[in-house]
């Protein structure tokens, strides 16, 4: 198996540039892994990044890889997969990348509901750039452009993905690698806009600020925090607060998948078009 | 490539001759020139473009996306361009600049696309209907750091088709974004357009062929080996300094030669790049040096002048953008003025001026108001630098 | 003077104002919301059919209704340089805002046509001068005001003949929105069947 994952890997870019301790390479681990499984071929399998940690991902794996601009990984997948149906397209951001910046890219790829796979590493800071608030940081907790603790609310990414029309929506955490492998296989299969949040830990900046500081802590403290969806039905708000609600959170077959459905239409303008012509030239 | 069957139906008033928009005949040339990729946001006064594009592209088997802004529609160009489609989008000054960064990535991962910026009137929201030639330098220099750039003006409706096939032809041997520029009235108006207009058409760059779908099989030899994706190699693209293996490298010998590659392959082609016309070449004290719907006021200044007995030289510009240094160093030889009418605060003219005042005097004729200049205006100029001339 | 009212009179002689000329500007000018781009739009189309070259261009504000809007029409008979109306040949105003703004872009031997009704202060013009009240006649020829720019462009062929009627009449037919083909037709027959006699202003014997 290993072996097989370092097939994956430009092993001659290694060492990577990602901290000791950093979440992203687990959660990356686990997506190669998937693709693996998937028995995904290389020649049709793009991951398309932003700019940031987790998007850095994109420059160790050898598929067809795009490290785009920042917060723009969503339109330059939607660009390849609509020119490339037959593409598996998978997106590699982060929650600056992906919810700050590219927040609008994110709620309208969920609201086409076009079939695009977008892993969002959520290590709620901003990492590359020094530790600075980002959507998803805690409120009370200290970042660099928050020294007197985080104020404003954070989003609840999933929450925001269903509501805005992605039909797989999941979470998994870096500490349950597994389940969130598992899960990346899954939004990989679903056709249709699928959303994985992966939770992750930084050590580096998230973490040397706030409590639990270390690496290892702070995997426990997001093992010891996570819940199941089924167990999380029948916990009050106030018990909520604290808690990783993982695994499927929302899934729909039903509802008509964009490149699909653009090209039903498509085809069914060029038949009718097709028919005139034919029509005209008897005449 | 599917065959497509639009506009040529919907707007033909008889077999012989076509009345058709600026802003239609622009996504004719595309279909013409083998775009089927095109994602956009509505903007006045390009919009037209977007909806024929709607209405044309899932009958020819292409793509027509709408976007949520102008940043995902040219991103998404550029994903399908990195896939080997040809890839369009047209906007206007807001949306323009909302595309600034990513037509940096697009020079930097050498994705070859067209961008038609139907210009009005800015800076800002500025007035949406009224023309303008207020982009001319973001179009070269919009994006940040020093990148290379091919800028075309159109300014007919016949130009808006072959100009828009000109800019897929260079993007796809340069591999480079190309910005087409129009304005509200060359993108809005319609005009008389038929086949055979493009066919006698010919701009006085020699090899240039308007072959309806033609497209130049050579990729230029400056233009590193095009990634595909899907293409079997599993390429690595990135807008970070990259060596010839497609990844980042931060070598300062490197980085130096990737940019001067990017810089020269667009710089080394002005021979090729640079379309321009001269109209009564070498008689007349004064050149016009005009482009987009003031090369127009241009032309008929011209007519005027020659009805009152003055002779004037017309030097029209279609390409802005590399610099055609070679013919305005040429013409600025032979003349005393050079005017430049333009609907900016002299943004070209200024270019001009760099390159030609040690030869020419360069005066700049600036309208800012959403109207266009007239001929009269620019011949009552010319009326009076002339006199001016003789009664020293 | 036919006075024919509600039906066609093909024996009106259109006077021919301005047929046979080489180079003609045409500016229709009006709010936005009344055609007025579409009567510059069809005029062109018409052109086209008569083998002119034609160049069309618009001027409007950012309203889709109210506002101002304005389309130009130059009609030639080689290529056309400057895009725009510079000295018209004929203005056809459909709004007092209109006829204000553009009576001074008229030739002082041009010819000047406004909608009576929504011009109640003409601009002084000495020149040919028509009064027509044109929405009234839509609204009494069709029932419905849309009709107007039709029926105005019917009377612009009539007292101009800068288009022939039948280039005019496959142009409407063409542009205007499927399904209000036969009221537009109306309303054109009607246009055309205008008596200008009728309608001309001051200048009496302007027509020989």
């Amino acid at each position: 198996m290993t072996l097989e994952i370092e097939q994956l890997l430009h092993r001659e870019r290694l060492p990577h540039i990602w901290c000791a301790g950093c979440g992203v390479g687990i959660v990356a681990g686990a997506f190669l892994r998937a693709v693996l499984d998937l028995g995904l071929k290389r020649e049709n399998t793009v991951v398309v990044s932003g700019i940031g940690c987790s998007s850095r991902a994109a420059g160790y794996i050898d598929l067809n890889t795009v490290h785009a601009i920042h917060g723009r990984a969503l339109p330059v997948a939607t660009g390849i997969k609509m020119a490339r149906p037959e593409f598996t397209v998978i997106v590699l951001t982060g929650d600056g990348d992906g919810a700050a910046i590219g927040g609008n890219h994110l709620i309208h790829s969920c609201r086409r509901n076009i079939d695009l796979t977008c892993i969002l590493f959520n290590n709620q800071i901003y990492g590359m750039t020094g530790g600075q608030f980002s959507p998803t940081t805690e409120p009370g907790d200290i970042a660099t452009t928050a020294p007197y603790g985080q104020f404003e609310p954070p989003f609840d990414l999933c929450r925001l993905a269903e509501a805005a029309g992605a039909t797989f929506v999941a979470r998994g955490t870096a500490a349950n690698i597994r389940q969130t492998e598992k899960l990346i296989k899954q939004g990989i299969q679903h056709c249709g806009f699928s959303f994985i949040e992966a939770v992750v830990p930084c050590p580096t900046e998230y973490g040397r600020r706030n409590k639990p500081a270390k690496a290892v802590d702070m995997l426990e403290a997001e093992r010891a925090r996570s819940i199941s969806k089924t167990k999380a039905a029948r916990l009050s708000p106030e018990e909520l607060r604290d808690k990783i609600v993982t695994g499927v959170l929302y899934e729909d077959t039903q509802k008509p998948e964009f490149q699909r459905t653009y090209a039903e239409v498509s085809a069914g303008v060029r038949a009718q078009v097709g028919r005139r012509f034919a029509e005209e030239d008897e005449k | 490539m599917e065959p497509w069957h639009g506009h040529l139906l919907k707007e033909r008033v008889d077999q012989s001759s076509l009345l058709i928009q600026g802003n239609r005949a622009c996504v004719l040339g595309a279909l013409d020139a083998g775009v089927r990729f095109y994602a956009g946001y509505p903007i006045t006064p390009s919009s037209e473009i977007m909806e024929a594009m709607a209405f044309e592209l899932p009958r020819a088997g292409g793509v027509f996306v709408q976007m949520e802004d102008e940043i995902a529609s040219i991103c998404a160009c550029i994903g399908a361009a990195l896939t080997g489609e040809v890839a369009m989008t047209a906007t206007s000054g807001p949306g323009f600049s909302l595309m600034q960064e990513a037509i940096g990535y697009a020079i930097m991962v050498e994705a070859p696309l067209v961008i038609v910026n139907v210009m009005r009137a800015g800076p800002s929201t500025g007035r949406p209907t009224a023309p303008s030639q207020g982009d001319v330098m973001q179009a070269r220099w919009g994006t940040h750091g020093d990148h290379p750039a091919i800028v075309l003006a159109a300014s007919n409706v016949a130009d808006m088709y072959r100009l828009t096939m000109a800019a897929v032809r260079f993007a796809l041997r340069f591999r480079t974004p190309v910005t087409l520029l129009a304005d509200q009235v060359v993108g809005q108006m319609r005009e008389s357009f038929s086949e055979e207009l493009i066919g006698r058409y010919r701009l006085t760059s020699g090899d240039f062929d308007f072959t309806p779908g033609y497209l130049h099989p050579d990729v230029a030899r400056e233009v590193r080996r095009p990634h595909i994706l899907g293409s079997g190699e599993h390429p690595h693209v990135t807008g970070l300094f990259h060596d010839e293996t497609g990844f980042p490298t931060n070598d300062p010998e490197k980085t130096d030669k990737f940019l001067r590659d990017l810089y020269n392959k667009v710089a080394h082609h002005r021979d090729e790049l640079c379309l321009y016309d001269v109209k009564n070449e070498g008689n007349g004290r004064v050149c016009i040096v005009a482009y987009g719907s003031c090369a127009r006021s241009a032309r008929a200044a011209w007519r005027l002048a020659d009805q009152e007995g003055l002779s004037v030289e017309i030097l029209h510009l279609y390409t802005l953008f590399p610099l055609p240094v070679e013919i305005i160093q040429k013409v600025a030889r032979r003349v005393e003025f050079m005017i430049i009418p333009e609907l900016n605060l002299g943004q070209y003219a200024h270019e001009v001026r760099k390159m030609a005042e040690q030869w020419t005097t360069v005066i700049g004729m600036n309208k800012t108001d959403g109207t266009l200049i007239t001929p009269r205006e620019i011949l009552d100029r010319i009326a009076e630098l002339v006199g001016k001339y003789e009664s020293v | 003077m036919s006075g024919a009212r509600g039906g066609t009179s093909p024996e009106q002689k259109p006077w021919d104002l301005l047929a046979g000329r080489d180079f003609i500007e045409v500016r229709f000018g009006g709010s936005g919301g009344q055609g007025v781009i579409l009567m510059g739009v069809i005029l062109a189309t018409a052109a086209t059919l008569d083998h002119r070259r034609v160049v069309q261009t618009e001027s409007y504000g950012p309203e889709a209704r109210g506002g101002y809007s304005r389309s130009d029409v130059i009609i030639s008979n080689e290529a056309v340089d400057y895009p725009e109306v510079e000295r018209a040949d004929l203005l056809v105003a459909m709004s007092q805002p209109a006829a204000t703004q553009y009576i001074g872009s008229l030739r002082e031997e041009g010819i000047f046509i406004y909608d009576s009704e929504s011009v109640t202060e003409p601009p002084l013009f000495r020149g040919t001068t028509f009064a027509v009240p044109f929405a009234r006649m839509a609204l009494e020829e069709t029932g419905r005001k849309q009709t107007t720019n039709i029926l105005a462009l019917g009377a612009v062929a009539t007292i101009t003949g800068i288009v022939l009627a039948d280039s005019l009449r496959k142009a409407v037919m063409g542009k205007v929105p499927p399904g209000t083909e036969e009221l537009n037709s109306r309303a054109l027959a009607r246009g055309l069947a205008l008596d200008p006699a009728e309608w001309q202003r001051g200048g009496a014997g302007a027509h020989s």
